[in-house]
């Protein structure tokens, strides 16, 4: 099966986008790069070119440049084991234009993130630390309390979820975040505009949830989720714009098409496989690799569900309502109980017969996740993902445990 | 019943740390509360005024299991892990509840696996288990947040223990605490004298030790301590070496340093004296200590690398050291990323550094020797 459409879309529009930021920066405008779980939609709406650091990251990665961009930071006696992924984008400043993905990187006078873990914030130290470049952080307050069934309760009932005093701390940060940005930029803050990006991330969030409802309820299901992927993740480095509501309307409807025509990945569909955990970017043929020889299909990766469930945020307030978007983003995915209660709810929404959890050195407490799903009735293969593992870097291996764990417990 | 002058004896610090489970214990049967906590962030001063004895859990080299590390995952610092070993065997389970604060994702990590046992394993008996989500950037919203934190530590103590925290018993509290600081700091004058009057090791003890007892003991014997330091001989002057990197929970490495003919004359981490630079005020209620602990001083984990650079190489000049050495445990990510901009600010102040990263839980004896002596080679042809 071919691509599906409106990812190669997206993905051609992520070019031109790059130029148009590359062409503002270079006449004179300020640039921003953000951590992707700090609230950019205040950028968006005081009208600051803005890039994503991981977004950024992930293009370097694919023109194979970020072992060399890395070098620059090791060379000074960075850590080469610590923060990687976070890294990239600083390091890729000192690339030479001529292998610079993209025309390269313009230089930001704004970077923002937040304080999560012990050193997320330490990589952006580095950045202020280049002239003319300022550094906004973000506190990371954490999960003080576990509310059942999260995922009912952020699209409206945000303040029960996360509580008052999360809300109050990220507010007051995006209050000074943007007094930051209007002293810096001479640009202010219209709240109106602000309401009327939320309520674009709001509708692109709806599109996301039809579209996660639609191929949970197909069988057999009708796309890749390795074409999902850019098709919800593009647009998502643009939320808050028209642009992004139509490509997640696209997707949907291209979905739906498919759906409706019945259309299948795999026709001789008999297993159902979820993948937990950051996307196999290394290796993404893995997600179809067990169709012909098994009928296994992988339908679910986090990014299309954490789209539809993750981000809707309603209210007359857009700043609180934007803190409630980002005070507990992560608890979302890796705090347990929230995250594992989730999982096993898209599990079962999905019909899937088994898991595969990827479980990443840096997510706190995730056996529980793997527990929850197995007290659950749902067997879970897990991967572990550090060097101790060959499984998780060396694709034959990976693939053998999958194989290993279609054939003998989801046989 | 206090052992009278027993503090006098560097020894008696020593076995205070090894045998601080013991004593809570025996405290517990005799009916005092005691309120274990996990990180640098818990004011102990709360959970005395609380009525209950505080008790700062430590990693104990050996102690560990596969099952926590399991429970925590593969990148977790194994001084937490070890706590969670201890706490899985069923060591603390007198405990009248735990406390746990932010001050790293390793203490976080384990606060969400110790909430996530006491919901689905009942039968291992974990004591009570609250989280301290105190932060740290100089913002007025972060004191705000800090302030209805630790207001809300007050209560769930006083539902542990029974005893509200009111204004007498916490002025009571603080005062015991601040006695103790001002004790310490009189200690780290010692320490830091020409001829030393205290070796660091013993200064790692005596730290160790008065997280584990009630602030009015731990203030008796540090007199006893001072005084017989004070009028006994000077310890041999040494070269001085100040430490950075991981926080250091037991012993070895310092006596590995120390017995190489070094002297460990300072630490710019919390389980020595970066402790001191807590200054909870005398009048304080629950919102000034919020704000003292937000504003210690800098931690790897919790601060940006500036000012962390800064404040280690401020202090190490202060403490005439010879060389810093960063020792740096494997999954204590923040302080490798401090470390080149430490080693530039040390230098620049005349000091060099030397580096153990990636390290176990207790270094190799031969190795902390061999970094040293390479140090050693480097600053005499300096010289």
């Amino acid at each position: 099966m071919s691509r599906l459409a409106s990812a190669t879309a997206a993905t051609a529009h992520q070019k031109q986008w790059f130029r148009s930021i590359q062409e503002r920066v270079a006449a004179g405008e300020p640039l921003a790069l953000v951590n992707a779980d700090a609230p950019q939609e205040v950028l968006k709406a005081m009208d600051i070119p803005y890039v994503v650091n991981q977004w950024w990251a992930s293009v370097v990665s694919a023109k194979r440049q970020a072992d060399a961009s890395l070098q620059v930071l090791r060379d000074r006696g960075f850590p080469d084991h610590s923060r990687q992924y976070d890294a990239i984008s600083l390091g890729s400043t000192s690339l030479p234009p001529e292998t610079a993905p993209w025309g390269g990187l313009p230089e930001p006078s704004i970077v923002i993130a937040e304080t999560s873990g012990d050193a997320a914030r330490k990589v952006f130290d580095l950045w202020a630390e280049r002239p003319g470049v300022d550094f906004f952080p973000f506190e990371r307050s954490s999960a003080v309390t576990a509310p059942a069934r999260w995922w009912e309760l952020v699209p409206h009932r945000w303040e029960e979820a996360y509580g008052s005093e999360r809300l109050d701390l990220m507010v007051a940060e995006i209050e000074e975040l943007v007094s930051f940005l209007e002293e810096r930029t001479g640009r202010t803050l219209d709240v109106g505009r602000l309401r009327r990006v939320m309520d674009l991330v709001n509708e692109q969030a709806e599109w996301n949830r039809r579209t996660r409802d639609l191929l949970a309820a197909t069988r057999p299901t009708p796309v890749a989720v390795n074409d999902t992927i850019p098709g919800v993740m593009v647009p998502q480095w643009h939320r808050g714009t028209e642009w992004a509501v139509d490509a997640a309307r696209r997707l949907y409807e291209e979905v739906a098409e498919l759906a409706s025509s019945g259309a299948a990945l795999c026709p001789d569909e008999r297993v159902r496989l979820m993948w937990i955990g950051r996307g196999l970017w290394f290796d993404l043929d893995l997600y179809r690799r067990f169709q012909e020889s098994h009928g296994a299909v992988f339908v679910w990766s986090m990014y299309l569900a954490i789209a539809a469930d993750g981000y809707p945020r309603h209210g007359d307030d857009p700043v609180r309502a934007l803190a409630a978007r980002f005070a507990g983003f992560t608890d979302q995915l890796y705090t347990p109980p929230w995250s594992g209660e989730w999982y096993v709810k898209e599990a079962r929404a999905h019909g899937v017969d088994g898991v595969v959890h990827l479980v990443a050195d840096d997510v706190p407490a995730s056996s529980f996740t793997t527990r929850a799903l197995e007290d659950a009735g749902i067997p879970v293969l897990e991967i572990r993902a550090d060097n101790a593992d060959p499984r998780a870097s060396d694709p034959d291996a990976l693939t053998a445990a999958i194989t290993g764990f279609i054939d003998g417990r989801l046989s | 019943m206090l052992d009278t002058g027993a503090g006098s004896d560097p020894t008696w610090w020593r076995d205070a740390v090894d045998g601080r489970r013991d004593r809570a214990r025996e405290r517990a049967a005799g009916g005092v509360p005691v309120v274990g906590y996990v990180g640098a962030d818990v004011p102990g001063e709360l959970v005395e005024a609380a009525g209950a004895c505080p008790v700062r859990l430590s990693g104990i080299p050996g102690r560990t299991s596969a099952e926590a590390d399991r429970l925590l995952g593969a990148a977790v610092d194994p001084a937490v892990s070890s706590v969670l070993a201890q706490l899985l065997d069923g060591d603390w389970r007198f405990l009248t509840g735990l406390v746990v604060s932010r001050d790293s994702q390793a203490s976080l990590a384990l606060f969400y696996v110790l909430r996530e046992l006491r919901r689905l394993e009942p039968g291992l008996q974990l004591p009570p288990v609250h989280l301290l989500d105190l932060l740290h950037l100089p913002r007025a919203s972060t004191t705000r947040y800090d302030a209805a934190r630790v207001a809300q530590l007050a209560e769930v103590l006083a539902g542990w223990t029974g005893t509200a925290v009111t204004g007498d018993g916490l002025a009571r509290a603080v005062a015991g605490a601040r006695r103790v600081r001002s004790l310490l700091r009189d200690a780290q004058r010692l320490r830091r004298a020409d001829r030393p009057g205290l070796s660091g090791t013993t200064a790692l003890h005596v730290h160790g030790a008065v997280t584990a007892m009630p602030g009015a003991e731990a203030a008796e014997r540090l007199g006893e301590l001072l005084a017989a330091a004070a009028a006994g001989p000077a310890l041999p002057a040494r070269p001085r070496l100040f430490l950075t990197g991981s926080a250091q929970d037991h012993d070895r490495l310092y006596v590995a340093v120390e017995d190489e003919g070094w002297h460990v004359v300072g630490e710019d981490h919390d389980r020595g004296d970066l402790a001191l630079t807590v200054d909870v005020p005398g009048w304080a209620g629950t919102d000034e200590i919020a704000r003292a602990y937000q504003h210690r001083g800098p931690a790897a984990a919790t601060s940006s690398i500036r000012a962390h650079a800064e404040w280690t190489a401020a202090e190490a000049a202060a403490c005439r050291a010879d060389l810093l050495l960063a020792v740096v445990r494997e999954h204590d990510e923040a302080p490798a990323w401090d470390l080149p901009v430490q080693r530039e600010r040390a230098a620049a102040l005349g000091i060099g550094t030397a580096a153990l990263l990636r390290q176990p839980y207790v270094s190799r004896t031969s190795d902390v020797r061999a970094v040293l002596a390479t140090a050693s080679a480097a600053t005499r042809e300096s010289a």
